[in-house]
């Protein structure tokens, strides 16, 4: 079950092989931002990954569009991912997101 | 007293074009729009009805979407593994939550108009710019979505939209006993097609109602036997109460085939065409009794028992005695008001026919191949793999291409000048007439 590191939160989040790394978040009790809860239309989730690249799954062409189509170009860079389609195949990516922390966090 | 003559002690003078007798239908029960809105105030808005696989919702937060008529149903899939359904509507303004099927991701419905959310079991979980609405639009119980009855059985979510029908399994009685004595629960999609038909949906079930079509309309079943084929093609037809039906094999022992190559041969029919009932599965295991037939054996009893043992092999689930049920050997069971079991083995072939586009002359016509998977084969979400043409000959075998092709000219027909109505056996077409008494006596309801 990969790994991934999430920052500037400093936590580490478990996801399943082929779930997304939002889902595994919110079905874990984390928060992570959203308000189109998985249909790769808010971008409120998105994610930059900026360590570990070769641990995750390429995006398909609907996440791409996605963003190509609604990701503010201020906002994206070129490891921009959307947190709700970004699967894994091992550990090692480290993502930066802000707003996105574990349960019991007092500021939830 | 016959089941239909006591469903005749209901008055059913109210219906338009009601039912007279068991010979007769009129032909306006296919085609008139008054007719077509009575049977969606009175049959389909209060009658349980399928609306999805169990398998099409394995998992949690699964969701798929059941259209009948206007109505548009989301059946979900709970945390604890029950099963959950909601008609179709943000509680603001209106807008559909969700289309077909998928998954609800973080277990919460959002309408994507202006961001409302609910969880899974249909409480609401947030309304953006709550400050801007009076209190009394933001009542907790009227904010919930409104949830629709939902019940279980056969591998099946059954939905019924009226809050005060009775349970699921009387309405199914007792055609559903028969069912799950060949093992229905276990039976699990193998493939799912759709086609759309120009026909009204009773018209094109009607087909699927008596076999006595089989001679003329699939003339390559008969296997050159021409008009001596029997015209009962040896079943016993069986009418019951809450308008289901059956017919299934007369007698286990003759009527079954002499060898095992004419087995062979007329099951390679079946499965080539028409990949259900009998899958190239079972064709692998009859083979083997060309050499491992018992002397004196007959030949339907030794394919019975060569099939109980691959499935004890292999751990395909079976109930016991299923092949003493003749219902187990190419039946056909009409589940009021549309849904069919042809049960064959282990497999089953599956339709639903319901109406669509509004429009009392077309009908949208679901196909399955059932089959049984041994218990340890991991569970796969089940997906249509499409609408088809009717006449799509790489899609479709041909014997539901022949079937679609009559229905369509039977619809055509009804039109002619002249013809005033349908003419039915008493013998092979009992199920036709006693499924129009059954919808007769609930569009009399009040």
């Amino acid at each position: 079950m990969p790994l991934v590191a999430v920052e500037p939160g400093g936590f580490t989040i478990q996801v399943n092989k082929g779930e997304a790394l939002a889902e595994a978040a919110w079905r874990q009790g984390y928060t992570w931002p959203t308000t189109c809860w998985g249909r790769a239309e808010c971008m409120a989730c998105a994610v930059v990954v900026i360590d570990g690249v070769d641990a995750t799954i390429p995006p398909e062409p609907e996440e791409t569009d996605a963003m190509n189509q609604r990701l503010s170009r201020y906002l994206r860079q070129p490891q921009s991912r959307l947190a709700c389609r970004l699967k894994f195949s091992r550990d090692g990516a480290v993502v930066e997101k802000k707003g996105a922390h574990p349960p019991q966090d007092p500021t939830d | 007293m016959t089941i239909i003559d006591k469903i005749r002690t209901v008055d059913t003078s109210g219906v338009p074009f009601a039912m007279k007798d068991r010979l007769h239908v009129p032909r306006e029960r296919y085609f008139d729009r008054g007719f077509f809105e009575l049977e969606k105030e009175r049959l389909w808005s209060r009658t349980w009805q399928m609306a999805c696989r169990l398998e099409e919702i394995p998992e949690p937060n699964d969701f798929t979407e059941y259209e009948i008529l206007d109505q548009s149903i989301l059946v979900v899939r709970q945390q604890d593994g029950s099963i959950k359904a909601f008609f179709n509507a943000c509680r603001h303004r209106a807008t559909q939550l969700e289309r077909g099927a998928g998954r609800l991701a973080g277990g919460k419905f959002v309408c994507p108009f202006h961001g409302w959310q609910w969880n899974a079991d249909g409480t609401n979980r947030l309304v953006y710019g709550k400050t801007g609405f009076a209190p009394e639009c933001l009542r907790p119980d009227d904010l919930k979505l409104r949830e629709c009855r939902a019940e279980t059985w056969g591998g099946i979510v059954w939905i019924n939209m009226d809050p005060n029908a009775g349970p699921l399994r009387d309405a199914l009685h007792p055609i559903a006993g028969k069912l799950d004595e060949v093992g229905i629960e276990h039976m699990r999609v193998k493939w799912w097609k759709e086609v759309i038909l120009n026909a009204n949906w009773k018209m094109a079930q009607e087909a699927f109602l008596e076999g006595y079509h089989v001679m003329q309309t699939h003339p390559q079943l008969t296997m050159g036997m021409g008009e001596s084929y029997p015209a009962d093609t040896g079943a016993d037809y069986l009418v019951y109460e809450n308008g289901h039906a059956c017919f299934q094999r007369k007698d286990m022992g003759a009527g079954g085939f002499a060898t095992v190559d004419q087995m062979l041969g007329f099951y390679n029919l079946l499965a080539q065409g028409m990949d259900a009932q009998i899958l190239d599965r079972d064709i692998h295991v009859l083979e083997t009794l060309r050499n491992n037939l018992k002397p004196g054996e007959d030949v339907m009893a030794a394919s019975a028992r060569v099939i109980r043992e691959y499935n004890e092999a292999t751990g395909i689930p079976m109930p016991a005695g299923a092949e003493l049920k003749p219902l187990y050997w190419g039946g056909d069971a009409f589940v009021f008001p549309n849904v069919f079991f042809l049960p064959y083995y282990s497999n089953v072939l599956a339709y639903r026919i319901r109406p669509y586009n509004n429009d009392p002359e077309m009908c949208r016509f679901d196909v399955w191949s059932l089959t049984t998977y041994p218990e340890s084969h991991p569970p796969v979400r089940a997906k249509l793999l499409g609408r088809f043409d009717k006449e799509d000959a790489d899609r479709w075998g041909l014997i539901p291409r022949q079937d679609f092709s009559n229905i369509e000219r039977q619809q055509r027909g009804l039109h002619t000048k002249g013809y005033e109505g349908h003419r039915l056996s008493t013998e092979w077409e009992g199920g036709i007439a006693n499924m129009h008494f059954e919808l007769d006596r609930l569009l009399s309801r009040e």
